[in-house]
C-alpha cells in the first residue's frame, strides 16, 4: 500500500471512530430521554372520581357570608366525609375508611378552594371531579400491577371492586395534573407540586445573579483593563482557575460556616443558597469577562484614548458594551450550572418539606435539585413521577438557559 | 536645538525612547513648522511610528516603553510635564491609526464621542452642527449625510478612515498625527485620503507616518527620514527625494534597501 493510501486509510479510520462515538452517545442520551419521559409523562395527569357534591349547611361552619379568611380557616373533613356516604351509599365504618382512602387525603381542601372560588355553593349540589389517592391513580395508569396476591397491594379487592362499578359508571377520568405546576410540596404524591421549588430556585438565582454579576464583571474589567500585571496578578488569575473547578459542596460548606455561621443567616431560605451559588459562579463569570474583555481589539481603546478619553471612559464607554455579549453568555452559562447544582443548597438546609410557595428570597424554600432530591427518596409509585417529571422541568429550564446564551452571543456579537 | 519660534507647532529634541532595554529612538530633535505637513518615512521598525506616538503620549499606555525628551507644543508646553493632563494634550494633537478604527457605534456617535466627553458642544444643535462640519472636513459628509444613524463598521475602508478623520477632527485638535493611514487602502480610497490631507493642512499641523515614498512626496513640505532609531535626514521634501544629503537617504529613497 502507497503512503497515501495508508494516510487516507488513516483519515477514513479516525472519521469512522468519531461517528461511532457521537451515535454511542446519541444513543444513551435517547435511553435517558426514553426512560424519563416514559415515567415523568404520568405527572402531568391525574385520576379524579367524579361525585355529586351538595355542600350541606349543616357540615359547613361558615356561610357565603363569610369573609375568605374565615372560609380559608375553617375546617371542611364532616363535608368531605358526607360527600363520600352521599355518592357510596350504605357503607359501614370499616368499609368507609376503604372509600375515603380511594380519594385524595386532601379533599377537604379542595371541596375549600371551591367555595373560596364559589361563596354561593353553600347549600346547593354541584357535580365536581374529586381527585382520587394517589395509589388510586397508580392503579388506574396501571403503574400498580392488578393481579398479584391482595396482601402486596395499596389497594385492597374491595377497593377495586369500588373502582371496577365507578368505572362502568363512567365515573372515572382523567384531567391534566395542573397542581404539578401550582402546588408546593406535599405529603400526598397527588398534590405534591413543583412551584414551591420552581420559585425557590428563581429567588435563588436572581440573588445569585445580583451578586455575582456586578462583583464578576467589576472584577474582571479592574484584573483586565486597570491592574499591572505582576506577581499578585498572577497569584489571583491562577486561584479564579483554580476556585472554578472547587466542588460545589465546598461552596456549600462556606456558606454554611460563614453566612450561616459567622454572619447569622437563617438556615433554609433562598438568599443563602443565592449567595452560596453566586460564589460558585463567580469565577466562571469572571473567566468568561476576562476573556472577552481580551477580544475587544486594542484599536478600538487606542481610538478612544486617541480622543482624549479617560482611562475610565474608554473601558466604560467603550471597552464593557463590545465585551458584554461574552460575559452575559458566559453568566447565563454559569447560571444554568448553579440552577441544577444539588449540593450547596444541600448544606444550607434548601431540602427540607417545605409546603408554602415562597414569597421571597427570606422564605424558607427548596430548589429544583432539592427537590427531585427528596423526591426520589420517597417510597410511594405517586413521587416516582414526579422525580422524573422535575428532572423534564429541569432540562427544560437548563436548555432554555443554553439556548438564550447561544442567542444572546449571535445576537449582540459584534462583527470586526 | 529648541528655538523660542512660535512658527513651530511642536518641538522636540533630545527625544530617547526604550522599550524595556531596546532602544527605539535615538537622540533625536524634529520640529514641525504649523499648518504644513511632515512625513515620517523610514524602513520598518525604525522608530517612526513609536516618535509619532509619543508626541500625543500614546506610548504612556505601553508600561515597558520609557519616553525621555523635550516636547514643547507651541513653543512653550511641555507635554511631558507632570502638570498636563494626558486627556487635554490629545484633546489638542488628536490621532489617525493604520488600521481604520471607528467605534462601532453609530457614524453620528463617532464623531460626536469627542466634542461629547470634553463638553465642547453645549447644546444638541451645537453638537449637530459639530459632528456635520467635522464630517465635511472629512469629505464623507455627502456620502453618510442619510445614514447618521448606521453602524459604522458597516462602510468601507476609505470611508471608515475618513469617519476616524472627522471624529479626529470634531474636537478641535491643532495637530493630527497620521500613522500610515492609508496602508490598509485601495488606490481610489488613498487618493481621497491625500486629497483630504492637502485641505486640512490649511487649518492643522499634520504629521504622517508613510511606507510610500510617493505618497509622502505627493502630501508632504517637509519630510524626516529615520533609520534604526535615528533621525538620518530632515528637510524639504523635494530635496530628499532629488538631492538627499546622506546616502543611506538616497540608497532607501531609491529602493536599495528597506
Amino acid at each position: 500500500m502507497s503512503s497515501l493510501e495508508k494516510r487516507l486509510a488513516a483519515e477514513k479510520r479516525f472519521k469512522f471512530y468519531g461517528m461511532f462515538a457521537m451515535t454511542l452517545s446519541l444513543f444513551f442520551v435517547l435511553i435517558l430521554m426514553y426512560k424519563i419521559f416514559s415515567t415523568g409523562s404520568g405527572a402531568f395527569v391525574r385520576t379524579t372520581i367524579n361525585a355529586d357534591v351538595y355542600f350541606d349547611p349543616n357540615f359547613i361552619e361558615v356561610s357565603s357570608n363569610s369573609s375568605k379568611k374565615e372560609i380559608m380557616k375553617a375546617s371542611y373533613v364532616d363535608l368531605a366525609d358526607q360527600v363520600i356516604n352521599q355518592n357510596h351509599p350504605g357503607l359501614d365504618e370499616e368499609n368507609f375508611i376503604k372509600v375515603r382512602e380511594m380519594y385524595t387525603r386532601k379533599f377537604d381542601y379542595q371541596l375549600r378552594d371551591y367555595i373560596v372560588n364559589n361563596p354561593n355553593v353553600i347549600g346547593k349540589t354541584v357535580n365536581l371531579d374529586i381527585s382520587a389517592s394517589s395509589d388510586l391513580d397508580q392503579i388506574v395508569k396501571g403503574n400498580y400491577p392488578r393481579n398479584v396476591p391482595e396482601a402486596q397491594r395499596k389497594i385492597n379487592d374491595y377497593q377495586l371492586s369500588i373502582l371496577d362499578s365507578l368505572d362502568s359508571k363512567g365515573k372515572m377520568s382523567k384531567t391534566f395534573n395542573f397542581w404539578f405546576f401550582t402546588n408546593g410540596d406535599s405529603r400526598d404524591p397527588e398534590t405534591a407540586g413543583i412551584l414551591g421549588a420552581l420559585m425557590g430556585s428563581f429567588y435563588a438565582l436572581l440573588i445569585c445573579f445580583s451578586f455575582a454579576f456586578p462583583i464578576g464583571l467589576l472584577a474582571s474589567v479592574y484584573l483586565e483593563e486597570f491592574v499591572k500585571p505582576g506577581k499578585i496578578t498572577d497569584i489571583i488569575e491562577v486561584n479564579i482557575n483554580n476556585l472554578a473547578a472547587v466542588p460545589s459542596i465546598v461552596y456549600g460548606l462556606l456558606g454554611l460556616g460563614m453566612l450561616i455561621g459567622v454572619f447569622g443567616m437563617p438556615y433554609q431560605v433562598p438568599l443563602v443558597g443565592g449567595l452560596v451559588l453566586g460564589f460558585m459562579t463567580l469565577p466562571t463569570i469572571i473567566i468568561a469577562s476576562r476573556a472577552s474583555l481580551r477580544g475587544v481589539p486594542p484599536s478600538i481603546r487606542e481610538g478612544a484614548l486617541a480622543v482624549g478619553a479617560t482611562k475610565m471612559q474608554t473601558v466604560f464607554h467603550h471597552v464593557i458594551p463590545l465585551s458584554l455579549p461574552g460575559t452575559l453568555t458566559g453568566t447565563i452559562i454559569g447560571m444554568a450550572q448553579a440552577l441544577g447544582e444539588t449540593a450547596p443548597l444541600l448544606l444550607v438546609g434548601m431540602v427540607a418539606f417545605v409546603m408554602e410557595i415562597p414569597g421571597g428570597a427570606f422564605d424558607p424554600a427548596t430548589g429544583l435539585p432539592s427537590q427531585i432530591y427528596l423526591w426520589s427518596e420517597s417510597a410511594e409509585r405517586g413521587f416516582l413521577e414526579k422525580t422524573s417529571a422535575g428532572i423534564m422541568l429541569l432540562l427544560s429550564f437548563l436548555i432554555i438557559m443554553n439556548t438564550v446564551a447561544v442567542l444572546v452571543r449571535r445576537k449582540l456579537e459584534v462583527k470586526w | 536645538m529648541v528655538d523660542q519660534n512660535s512658527n513651530y507647532a511642536l518641538q522636540t529634541s533630545e527625544v530617547y525612547v526604550h522599550y524595556g532595554k531596546k532602544m527605539a529612538i535615538n537622540n533625536v530633535a524634529l520640529n514641525f513648522p504649523k499648518n504644513e505637513v511632515t512625513s515620517l518615512i523610514g524602513p520598518s521598525g525604525c522608530g517612526k511610528s513609536t516618535f509619532l506616538r509619543c508626541l500625543n503620549r500614546m506610548n504612556d499606555v505601553i508600561d515597558i516603553c520609557n519616553v525621555k525628551g523635550k516636547f514643547l507644543l507651541n513653543g512653550n508646553v511641555d507635554i511631558y510635564s507632570p502638570d498636563i493632563q494626558v486627556e487635554t494634550l490629545r484633546e489638542k494633537v488628536g490621532m489617525v491609526f493604520q488600521k481604520p478604527n471607528p467605534f462601532p457605534k453609530t457614524i453620528y456617535d463617532n464623531v460626536a464621542y469627542g466634542p461629547k466627553i470634553h463638553g465642547i458642544a453645549s447644546s444638541q444643535n451645537e453638537l449637530d452642527e459639530i459632528v456635520k462640519d467635522s464630517l465635511h472636513r472629512a469629505g464623507l459628509y455627502e456620502e453618510v449625510k442619510d445614514r447618521m444613524d448606521d453602524i459604522a463598521t458597516g462602510l468601507s475602508g476609505g470611508q471608515q478612515q475618513r469617519l476616524c478623520i472627522a471624529r479626529a477632527i470634531a474636537i478641535r485638535p491643532e495637530i493630527i498625527l497620521m500613522d500610515e493611514p492609508c496602508s490598509a487602502l485601495d488606490p481610489i480610497a488613498t487618493a481621497k485620503i491625500e486629497d483630504l490631507i492637502n485641505e486640512l493642512k490649511e487649518n492643522y499641523t499634520i504629521i504622517i507616518v508613510t511606507h510610500s515614498m510617493s505618497q509622502a512626496s505627493r502630501v508632504s513640505s517637509k519630510t524626516a527620514f529615520f533609520h534604526l532609531g535615528n533621525l538620518v535626514e530632515y528637510g524639504e521634501t523635494g530635496k530628499i527625494f532629488t538631492k538627499p544629503d546622506k546616502e543611506q537617504t538616497n540608497d532607501y529613497i531609491t529602493g536599495r534597501f528597506g
